[in-house]
């Protein structure tokens, strides 16, 4: 049992590490939703939790997990799944994938101020850490971490109790495709069909990109050397206090064990839609997945000529942005540039969107 | 209308230092979110809000707001009755983002009584004070950004 020496923040923070087995989905995210009440309510420094969930699936707070998912595929493969306290999309967690839950107040020194800051700090820690294991990665504006155009890891956030803040990130050790296009309800199935698997087009794991098993420890390990680096900290590996151990019980009993959180209603009206569009530079093909007014993502295919890279830096920058005509034109062309895709300009490729969003329907 | 360091920021509103803003008229105060907010934030994708006819009190978080993947709070700036909200938002968040302080207000609180709604403005930033909010605000983000860099 830890004791709380520090209660400043001083330049010492507290490290729960879980080497030792992978946890359910409601014990993990309960310990993470612990964090920062902890740091807001009981004096403790900011805590970093290092762990790997059970193979299982995890929506954003305001997901229609119903939609998002397809919940007998997970059922009938033990797949458990759950909705955290945090913003964005699906993820897919088990022993292979880093999840990592961060408890810090915002107002902590050498924090970048703002939604977009902390994005940027802590993807800088992120970045640096993959750095020290061999991997080149980058910050892909808004949300993620990728490697020549692939994800590698997915940042969401939310603000907690008082000034406090949870952060969480999902770091892709290894990771297995096929699973991930069982259990997801997106119009990649469709894709799928036509023997063109989207997801490995635009994900990437460390252990691909290094040619080696590189193991969760030593990725943890990595992680851990970079916030101390980037924070100039230094970690003590503790455990959660009487206090903070029955804030989990709490949080297991009372949210993430209850059907009421998990198909919680209060979320914007998922559909999505498919819309081609002939081009004089070739056929577009987008499959759009719409969160009320926003895109939550945007796939862009067809016969077009441009790089892999390209694609996913246009779909990206269209992620959890308004679905409005100039919105969309002003995000295309923040990461425009000539040629990106042959013989198409930023009109045609919202025009082609727009067909999409017209054909909506809801899953 | 005042625009403070390139920030709408109407000169007879109320701010709280979450960046909610309160109009009020009478005991009915309206509330949104600052164009400082807005801009910062981004595209505004999911308004949590409460139900109509709920209890609030000065400071209490009362909704959440999703932007990319962050979900931040809207601080209710002063205490009452929820009387009415925004239902547009429920299929267009961006009136957030196109008119923070007109389409884009969020809900409506009926203050209980006149004197105790007064007295609680006396604590939100207001007049010649919110200019030197922003450059508070902008100085905190400019001060983190500078010494990042430097690290």
């Amino acid at each position: 049992m830890g004791s709380i020496s520090d209660r400043t923040g001083s330049g010492e923070w507290r490290l729960f590490k879980n080497l030792t087995h992978s946890v359910s989905t409601a014990e993990g995210l309960a310990w993470d939703d612990a964090l920062p009440q902890s740091v807001a309510r009981h004096g403790s420094p900011p805590i970093l939790h290092l762990y790997t969930f059970i193979p299982s699936v995890i929506v954003g707070k305001y997901q229609d997990i119903e939609a998002a998912l397809r919940l007998e595929r997970c059922r009938a493969r033990g797949i458990e799944y759950n909705r955290r306290s945090t913003g964005g999309g699906t993820v897919i967690m088990g022993p292979e994938i880093v999840a990592l839950g961060l408890g810090i107040n915002v107002d902590y020194p050498g924090l970048k101020k703002g939604v977009g800051g902390v994005f940027d700090s802590l993807s800088e820690v992120l970045i640096r850490a993959l750095d020290h294991v061999g991997v080149r990665a980058r910050f892909q504006p808004k949300n993620d971490l990728e490697v020549k155009g692939r994800k590698i890891a997915g940042l969401s956030a939310a603000s907690e109790a008082d000034t406090c803040l949870l952060f969480h990130t999902s770091l892709l050790v290894d990771f297995d495709i096929a699973l991930m296009t069982d259990i997801m309800n997106t119009p990649v199935i469709k894709l799928e069909d036509k023997g063109y698997n989207c997801f490995s087009q635009r994900m990437t794991t460390v252990r691909h990109e290094l040619g080696r098993n590189l193991s969760v420890a030593e990725m943890m390990e990595a992680i851990q050397t970079a916030f101390e680096e980037e924070f100039g900290i230094a970690f003590r590996e503790d455990s959660p206090d009487d206090w903070e151990q029955n804030t989990i019980h709490r949080f297991i009993e009372e949210r993430f064990t209850q059907d009421q959180w998990i198909f919680s209603h209060r979320h914007p009206r998922t559909r999505m839609g498919v819309g081609q569009l002939k081009t004089r530079g070739g056929l577009l093909e987008i499959y759009l997945s719409l969160s009320g007014g926003s895109i939550e993502h945007v796939l862009i295919t067809g016969d077009f000529f441009s790089t892999s890279e390209n694609i996913h830096r246009i779909e990206n920058a269209l992620k959890w942005t308004s679905a409005l005509r100039e919105s969309i034109e002003s995000n295309i062309a923040s990461v425009w540039h000539d040629n990106m895709i042959y013989g198409i300009d930023v009109s045609t490729l919202t025009d082609a969107i727009l067909l999409a969003k017209q054909n909506q329907v809801r899953l | 209308m005042a625009e403070i360091k390139g920030y709408n920021m109407p000169d007879e509103l109320y701010y709280h230092e979450e960046h909610s803003w309160a109009r009020v008229e009478g005991t009915k105060v309206t509330i949104g979110m600052t164009d400082m907010f807005q801009k910062e934030a981004g595209d505004i994708v999911f308004v949590d809000l409460p139900e109509e006819e709920d209890d609030v009190s000065q400071g209490e978080t009362c909704g959440k707001i999703q932007s990319r993947k962050w979900i931040g709070k809207l601080v209710a700036p002063v205490s009452g009755e929820i009387t009415e909200i925004n239902e547009e938002l429920e299929e267009d968040t961006s009136l957030i983002n196109s008119d923070p302080y007109g389409d884009g207000w969020i809900l409506v609180i009926k203050a209980e009584d006149e004197d105790d709604l007064q007295a609680e403005l006396k604590n939100l930033i207001h007049g010649d004070a919110v200019s030197a909010f922003v450059d508070r605000e902008i100085a905190r983000t400019e001060e983190e950004r500078a010494k990042a860099e430097q690290g």
